[in-house]
């Protein structure tokens, strides 16, 4: 290896101090590669976060839930979705879920975020998984789709395996429309300080606390860490095999930084004199509204279980 | 105010500070051991005193031993040997258990940690300044009153309400700091405070610092940034690599002596080209880029 | 593996909050018992790792999803009571921000992934490392393979949930079939899916994960090990020296085995490929007679002291089973005491003829000599 002396005194390598060609000679730029699975996911997953975490602006606006106690909100949310848990006909379901649709304007969200963001996760999901239950073999009953014989037995989809999957679907919709309203209308300190007054102890509204905080800071340094990673990586064939070597040698040095930073936020705790305890700032006031809201909520459970059962 | 620190400058360096006096020490330190992990020595027997109402710098490079200071002096490490002492009452790790020392040490001394990610971790900027003076067990109102207070000489009132975790890099070390300062704390730590800090928030942290010691407050900062040490200390101690005080003097005093710096890994020297050939110049970077005469 | 609100009918979700509830509640007394305020960041750091393990699922299809949880992990670094809280914690902010796991479902969640998996792990975990060092390599496979039954066993429980409702919660159609009002598939249905999107995939991942970083701990940061393994000696050096059984011990435990022999007369009919041509089956292996060879070569060895571990006569079988488990022993000891003898006579023949015998204990000071000689 020849080397050169340039005024440090040091000597650098040849192939350092040379130029070398990046480009590929045979003009193969510009075909794509496909991304990662794991790049994809971090990526779509950390801007998910944060946009499902950060309520501020919505929780900001003047609407009808921002109004409302977060203590109120709580149980009359768990309250209801009692209530739809006993739901067993199709068309109350989907009245609930009108409802939902109307307390989000209400709040002065906007109803295609609302819905795309109920829908474009979990009911699909759900959907997907429980397609084979319309069939069959699994739920018996009258065929409506018949999809032809397999071995000698008839297949089809029937009326009683759609109606099941149908009200499964509906539910988990309204399910989640009452959870995001909650989240979406009730900044995050709020609701940690919600569930202190519901008597969950102390530890876990400490450690839930914590841990939204937390999430960020991984989600950032497993990104940080995959980036870094990208821009050494010259040959992407490899990936998948040395990915998830990568992902098994990183997940411990990632545990090993945030726990280096998890120390410094108990010094920091201890150094303003904290000793175990949580108190929180300004516990709230109920207002009338929250009493009406109550009023309103248990009129509306004993309308929907009269309306189900004249239904079904 | 740039039209002030020439009179600054002339006021600090008129007289020399007299050596801290027993009677006057706040904080003092004999003699203190600490290895990280029971392996990796962080100090080697240090001894320092600090007066009431005295700025302190404390000078190294990375890694030899200035925050691991800090953090004995803040209770919040416990060296394995020697002894610490603070407003004339022991401090070890028996004494911080009883919880009226605790409370009484605790809100006395601040420290502003190097990494504000760490130091804000409430989930809003007002439950963060909120959080010390609850812990120290005041009133609702009283907390309140103070959190508005600190809110408004901080200027960071419109961030009262925001995630801490959303705020740019000089908004969040104005939040840690602010949340220390609410507790209003005799003594204040500061960890590398001007590191990684856009150059505007560097200057108004520099004249917050001058400005909180003209109010009597005492400071110990650890930096290894000699730029500014002029104005920000009266007396600066030394670290070297051996984790031990090489020195000790005036920030002038202290700059002025090349080799100290040198050997303290404070400023480097590297060879500097005329035309074809190869001397070797030292040079110490400060705020411009000096010649020093060759030799 | 997340159970979303639909799934489960009401009365079952209630039921599993009331199984929840009383864990939660000596967690939160424990945690601040064992692991000290010091480390309440790091469980709620354990909580954050738990959530953003659960995020990469996939949906399996007559089931959940299937995903690695991490909850042995937070187990194996700061005991099983504060897994319970870790795992609650990131089971929460998924089912309120991401309607990952529904709220009425929310205790059958925590019953699976932060109960039952968090305590079998652990247990499996602490079987399997029992006796070795905190730096020993056994660790981090102990905790990956704790981590791997663990998620399996949450996965079963999971899947009986949610099998049982349209067993137990349905409507009739007018056609008179049954329409399941909750989840519609049947335990022969959940079960399988569940366990095989587990024992393949999410189950391999979280063992990889946990055994990641248990072993990155092992070399980087042993302190955090130390605080749930106060008594583990550090190195293998520093190991107790195992005991030693000695002969009594050994010769204590083959009596014991002996005298338990007559057991095997309890067993009715015979092992499965050992009938002899009286025994065998004809019918239910669909032969009509018994096969040629067979009949021709069974009674070729008919020399044994004790056919079928009895006497000849067959009239006392419990005492002809003693017999021949100690002529038997006698035997065998017999035979492997005189190898052993044999193989050492002839290794010394093959040494130099004058090389000292090790064993000979009244030449000790002989033997150093032409030792320290060579």
């Amino acid at each position: 290896m020849t080397t050169r002396t340039v005024p440090s005194g040091r000597v650098a390598p040849d192939w350092l101090v040379q130029s070398e060609v990046g480009l590929c000679p045979c003009g193969c730029i510009g075909k794509r590669k496909k991304g990662s699975f794991l790049a994809k996911t971090l990526d779509g997953a950390s801007h998910l976060l944060r946009q499902a975490m950060s309520s501020e602006d919505v929780a900001g606006q003047p609407g009808l839930l921002q109004r409302l106690d977060a203590r109120v909100k709580l149980v009359t949310l768990v309250g209801l979705l009692v209530v739809a848990a006993f739901v067993r006909t199709i068309p109350v379901l989907i009245g609930v879920y009108a409802l939902t649709i109307v307390l989000a304007w209400a709040s002065r969200l906007s109803i295609a975020f609302f819905v795309k963001r109920v829908w474009l996760f979990v009911p699909i999901f759900t959907g997907i998984v429980v397609l084979p239950a319309t069939l069959n073999l699994i739920t018996p009953g009258t065929i409506v789709v018949p999809l032809g014989t397999w071995f000698g037995h008839q297949l089809g989809v029937t009326s009683e395996g759609l109606h099941g999957a149908a009200i499964i679907v509906m539910r988990v919709a309204v399910s989640i429309s009452l959870v995001v309203l909650l989240t979406l209308t009730t900044p995050w300190n709020r609701l940690l300080a919600g569930l202190r007054a519901l008597f969950v102890p102390k530890m876990f509204v400490l450690v839930l606390g914590m841990a939204y905080r937390y999430l960020f800071y991984l989600l950032g340094s497993v990104s940080d860490m995959y980036t870094a990673r990208k821009s050494r990586t010259v040959r992407t064939d490899t990936e998948v095999a040395s990915g998830r070597r990568f992902v098994a040698a990183s997940a411990g040095a990632l545990f090993g930084k945030a726990h280096a930073m998890s120390e410094e936020v108990y010094l920091a705790m201890v150094s303003r004199g904290y000793n175990g305890d949580t108190r929180t700032l300004r516990p709230a006031r109920l207002s009338g509204l929250d009493g009406l809201w109550v009023a309103a909520c248990l009129g509306l459970g004993l309308l929907v279980i009269g309306c189900d059962r004249a239904f079904g | 105010m740039p039209s002030d620190e020439p009179a600054r400058e002339a006021a600090i360096d008129g007289a020399a500070p007299p050596p801290p006096r027993a009677a006057d020490a706040v904080l003092e330190c004999r003699d203190l051991h600490h290895r990280y992990l029971g392996r990796f020595p962080a100090l080697a027997g240090v001894d320092l005193t600090v007066a009431r109402g005295e700025r302190v710098a404390l000078l190294g490079a990375n890694g030899c031993g200035k925050s691991t200071l800090l953090k004995v002096l803040d209770g919040l490490l416990f060296a394995d040997r020697g002894s610490y002492q603070a407003f004339g009452q022991a401090v070890t790790e028996d004494h911080l258990e009883d919880e009226q020392f605790s409370r009484g040490f605790r809100s006395r001394i601040g420290f502003i940690f190097q990494n504000s990610d760490a130091q804000v971790f409430s989930p809003t900027v007002r439950d963060e300044l909120a959080f010390g003076p609850l812990n120290m067990g005041l009133a609702q109102e009283s907390v309140e009153a103070r959190v508005a207070d600190t809110l408004a000489m901080l200027e960071i009132e419109e961030l009262a309400d925001r995630a801490p975790y959303q705020l740019s890099g000089g908004q969040k070390k104005r939040v840690a700091i602010a949340s220390v300062l609410v507790m209003n704390p005799e003594v204040l730590l500061f960890d590398e405070p001007t590191a990684a800090l856009d150059p505007r928030t560097q200057q108004w942290l520099m004249e917050l610092i001058v400005e909180l010691g003209r109010a009597g407050k005492t400071i110990v900062l650890a930096t290894h940034d000699l730029d500014s040490l002029h104005l920000l200390a009266d007396r600066c101690q030394v670290f070297g690599e051996d984790h031990t005080i090489l020195a000790e003097g005036r920030p002038g005093d202290v700059l002025g002596d090349r080799e100290l710096l040198l050997a303290a890994n404070l400023v480097h020297d590297h060879p500097h080209l005329h035309a074809s050939e190869v001397p070797h110049h030292r040079h110490v970077h400060d705020a411009g880029h000096h010649h020093a005469p060759p030799g | 593996m997340h159970i979303p609100d639909g799934y489960l009918s009401p009365q079952t979700c209630a039921v599993m909050y009331g199984a929840t509830v009383p864990f939660w509640v000596v967690a939160g007394r424990r945690v601040r018992k064992v692991v000290k305020n010091r480390y309440v960041p790091l469980l709620a750091l354990g909580a954050a790792y738990c959530f953003l393990v659960m995020m990469f699922n996939v949906p399996i299809p007559d089931g959940t999803t299937a995903h690695a949880v991490g909850g042995v992990l937070v187990a194996v670094l700061l005991g099983p009571w504060a897994a319970v809280i870790a795992v609650s914690t990131a089971l929460l902010i998924q089912a309120f921000f991401f309607g990952d796991g529904g709220v009425l479902a929310y205790g059958a969640n925590c019953v699976n992934m932060a109960i039952v998996m968090p305590f079998v792990g652990y247990a499996v975990y602490r079987a399997l490392a029992r006796g070795t060092s905190l730096t020993s390599a056994r660790r981090p496979l102990a905790a990956g393979f704790g981590a791997y039954v663990g998620i399996n066993a949450a996965a079963l429980c999971a899947a009986v949930e949610f099998g049982l409702q349209p067993d137990l919660f349905y409507k009739t159609s007018a056609s008179g079939a049954k329409v399941p009002l909750y989840a519609p598939f049947h335990l022969s249905q959940t079960v399988p899916t569940m366990l095989l999107a587990h024992l393949l995939v999410a189950g391999v991942v979280d063992l990889v994960l946990t055994a990641g970083v248990v072993a990155y701990l092992q070399r980087a940061n042993l302190p955090v090990l130390r605080i749930n393994h106060d008594a583990v000696p550090e190195t293998d050096a520093d190991l107790p020296a195992p005991r030693k059984i000695g002969l009594r011990g050994a010769l204590i435990g083959m009596v014991g085995t002996l005298l338990l022999v007559p057991l095997g007369l309890l067993a009715s009919g015979t092992a499965f490929g050992e009938d002899g041509p009286r025994d065998l089956d004809l019918e239910k292996y669909g032969l009509r007679a018994v096969p040629a060879g067979l009949s021709k070569y069974s009674d070729w060895w008919s020399h044994s002291l004790l056919p079928g571990y009895d006497f000849k006569d067959g009239d006392h079988p419990s005492v002809g089973y003693y017999a021949s488990a100690l002529v038997g022993t006698i035997l065998i000891a017999a035979v492997v005491i005189g190898s052993f003898k044999l193989a050492h006579a002839l290794r010394r023949r093959d040494d130099a003829p004058d090389a000292p015998d090790a064993l000979d204990e009244d030449r000790g000071a002989a033997v150093e000599q032409p030792a320290a000689a060579r």
